[in-house]
């Protein structure tokens, strides 16, 4: 997306607010919520990854990112320990998204192969309270005139109009784990031109926290166009093994056809960094070791929040 | 000696004189002369010996562990690939036999206190002694799952808490059923790809239950919560075992060992910071190694020349340098059904054994390594890992006890330990799935695999 994150706010009809909601900040700020010594436990994660893992002097990034994220999820899922009802998580890797609308008379479609869903077998509860859904109604979207709001959109001809979540058809009625909880995206190309900007990374994931949030509404509500009682929640992290995107959506309408009325809402976190740098191998100026082979710069607050993300909805 | 020492002393002339005077010793003295040792690049046997002496004496002395093993495996030559999931007929024969691995079918029952239990008995999983009434009994948490054969709970008594937490089979089975129906039933994905079923159902299934299934047991198991997962990760061994003659080259004639290379890829790897306790003491011998008179050639085994790597799935640096569990995927060239329409039923039991012992020999003995074990300075301690060899269905458990390194021709001679490996057969885990739900569920199978996720050190 050209624009960016406005183009895809003026596409999903919604509202930006910087930082987090306050329900996850709490749940940051909250010691019990926290794993043992969990600061020396991220490090040696982020070691693994980006160290410690493959037979090569450096590992690349298509090997570090897909593992950093693997275990940060496993050391997320051992919080399980605490909240029992953390286990009613399911992983879904590989699936596809598909939803339609219409916005302004231009039909609108997000399909994709893309990312990792988590799925959860109870909803997140709303984020924002009915006053600030209301308050979005004021508020207006900023279009980009001269550019086109579906500048650098695919022109598709669509013969099914397809509102799933799973691959090609949705997962199968009766399936548990119903609620889209999260939507991980790992950029882990190798050359920088082949990864998403991170200013388009959070573009992708709001559209794809939308689309998954508009599927499961219409699943839930019918395929009317209407201002939801219980507006669906869902969360989006990208990341390119360094930095982090945290993104909370939440849909507060499926009436998208005109620019007015009530917005749906998204708080977006961006350009965490989990670590500064990681030097695989020593930097020696002279024989003399200048910077010993290790972990720089770590942040433990971007591992928190993404671990707040992660127990948010069931604390 | 004497006089020729006599008179190089004269020849010296005084100065020299006036040294020995001073730094004569009270004791006899040691030889004027350095050692007669034999030459270091004579072509002869005893300058072979000798650099010999002298390679294993830098191996010895080397300063770090990184650094001994790039001396271990400095030497690049043509070795065998030993390959864990091979087609070939009886591999586990020959497998066992350049691992020297003793085959113990069953597993090991861990309830009582090892050491009664360590003449090999066959150890069905129902058998496991309902020691729940045992209070003297210290650990050993798998041991209380067994008393009760009812689907209900069953207890585990905690030693240090004092209430029993109950291991909830209905929670661990829907678990289990949640994390198959996901990826067989519910997510609807394409079509598999040519050959490649077993990446897209089992593998999913695999990773899903195992993650899960760690989550929810590591509060009874404090060694999960501080493991590593491992998805696709690479485990590699070089070791020698045996001698041969080279048959061609410019080398021809000479008498070299025989090289392996072990490059494995488990699906799945659980990788812990303390060790797992030893099952049987260090000399147990409960079985025969073969012997096969046979070239490794003729298994079929080929040579190539590449990189000797020892690697147990991340590097020396990493804290989690001991192995707890593997869970190993049947590719789809190995499947039940191949076996079955080429008439060679009994060869499916045989891939299994196979997969387990040389991959759990590769890790346990990188793990040795890594802890500055060779088979010139032999293992002080058992190094014990767990594998589960499956193909989605049918599981296979398995339990590897590494008592020695020392394979080498010169090594061999005088060691009388072995290493065990035990094993089942293969079961179902299930019947089939149709219509979202499962048929045909099996407890004794998950049950097995709990118990697996579930071991750990003594003390804690």
């Amino acid at each position: 997306l050209f624009q960016g994150v406005r183009q895809a706010q003026w596409l999903t009809k919604t509202k930006l607010v910087e930082g987090l909601p306050p329900s996850v900040l709490s749940i940051i700020d909250d010691p019990a919520h926290q794993l043992e010594d969990h600061e020396e436990r991220v490090k040696r994660v982020i070691s693994h990854a980006r160290l410690w893992d493959t037979t090569e002097a450096i590992p690349r990034r298509e090997q570090y990112c897909p593992v950093l994220f693997e275990d940060l999820i496993h050391l997320c899922r051992l919080m399980s320990v605490k909240y029992s009802s953390l286990t009613k998580r399911m992983l879904a890797r590989n699936y596809k998204i598909a939803a339609t609308w219409e916005r302004e008379s231009i039909l609108l479609q997000v399909r994709g192969l893309n990312g990792i869903l988590m799925n959860s077998m109870a909803p997140i509860p709303p984020v924002a309270s009915k006053e600030e859904i209301l308050a979005t109604e004021e508020h207006v979207l900023e279009t980009f005139y001269p550019i086109s709001p579906t500048i650098d959109l695919q022109e598709v001809n669509v013969y099914q109009e397809r509102n799933n979540t799973g691959k090609s058809s949705c997962f199968r009625d009766g399936y548990p784990y119903s609620h889209p909880h999260t939507v991980f995206f790992l950029e882990s190309a190798n050359i920088r031109p082949d990864r998403f900007r991170p200013e388009q990374l959070r573009a992708k994931m709001l559209m794809f926290a939308f689309g998954n949030a508009l599927a499961k509404a219409k699943a839930l509500y019918g395929n009317d166009p209407k201002v939801l009682e219980q507006p669906i929640v869902v969360q989006s992290v990208g990341t390119d093994g360094q930095f982090f995107q945290f993104m909370v959506f939440q849909l507060n309408t499926t009436d998208l056809v005109s620019s007015d009325g009530i917005k749906n809402l998204v708080w977006i976190d961006s350009d965490q960094n989990l670590y500064e740098k990681a030097q695989c191998i020593a930097e020696v100026k002279k024989r003399v070791v200048t910077k010993p082979a290790g972990i720089y710069g770590f942040q433990p607050d971007t591992f928190k929040k993404f671990l707040a993300l992660y127990l948010h909805g069931t604390v | 000696m004497a006089a020729s020492r006599g008179r190089r002393l004269l020849w010296q002339g005084r100065c020299w004189f006036s040294q020995t005077e001073s730094a004569v010793p009270p004791q006899p003295p040691d030889s004027l002369y350095p050692p007669i040792v034999a030459s270091a690049t004579a072509k002869s046997k005893a300058a072979k010996r000798r650099r010999l002496e002298h390679f294993h004496q830098r191996v010895h002395a080397a300063a770090s562990i990184e650094e001994k093993l790039r001396l271990y495996g400095q030497l690049q030559r043509p070795k065998y690939m030993v390959y864990p999931q091979t087609f070939a007929l009886n591999a586990d024969r020959w497998y066992r036999s350049f691992t020297k691995t003793v085959f113990v079918p069953g597993l090991p029952p861990r309830a009582a206190p090892a050491a009664v239990k360590a003449l090999g008995a066959v150890a069905p999983e129902a058998a496991k002694a309902p020691v729940l009434a045992a209070g003297v009994e210290p650990e050993a948490a798998e041991a209380p799952e067994s008393g009760t054969a009812a689907p209900g709970a069953a207890k585990t008594p905690e030693p240090s808490a004092g209430a029993a937490p109950y291991l909830d089979m209905g929670e661990l089975r829907s678990l289990a059923c949640d994390a198959l129906l996901q990826e067989s039933f519910y997510q609807n994905k394409k079509r598999p790809f040519l050959y490649r079923d077993q990446e897209h159902t089992p593998g999913p299934f695999l990773t899903q239950l195992v993650s899960t299934l760690a989550a929810f047991l590591c509060g009874r198991n404090p060694l999960l919560a501080a493991s590593s997962l491992d998805l696709k990760p690479e485990v590699h061994y070089y070791w020698h075992h045996g001698e041969e003659v080279v048959v061609h080259g410019h080398r021809k004639g000479r008498v070299d060992p025989v090289r392996f290379q072990i490059d494995d890829k488990p699906h799945l790897q659980i990788r812990v910071p303390k060790q797992l306790p030893e099952i049987v003491p260090l000399e147990s011998d409960l079985g025969d190694v073969p012997v096969i008179d046979h070239k490794p050639s003729k298994l079929p085994l080929f040579k190539k020349q590449y990189e000797n790597k020892v690697f147990i799935g991340s590097k020396i640096a990493d804290p989690c340098c001991y192995g707890h569990t593997q869970f190993h995927l049947i590719p789809d060239k190995l499947k039940r059904e191949r076996f079955i329409r080429a008439n060679l039923e009994d060869q499916i039991e045989v891939t299994y054994r196979a997969n387990g012992i040389a991959s759990l020999f590769a890790w346990t003995a990188a793990q040795a390594m890594y802890q500055g074990f060779w088979n010139e300075a032999d293992v002080t301690r058992p190094f014990v890992s767990q594998a589960v060899v499956t193909d989605g269905k049918y599981f296979a458990f398995f339990c590897y006890q590494l008592n020695t390194l020392a394979l080498t021709v010169e090594t061999i001679q005088n060691n009388p330990r072995k290493n065990i490996c035990w094993g089942t057969d293969s079961k179902p885990l299930y019947d089939v799935v149709e219509n979202g739900s499962v048929k045909g569920f099996n407890d004794e199978v998950l049950l097995q695999l709990v118990r697996f996720l579930l071991n750990r050190p003594k003390e804690l």
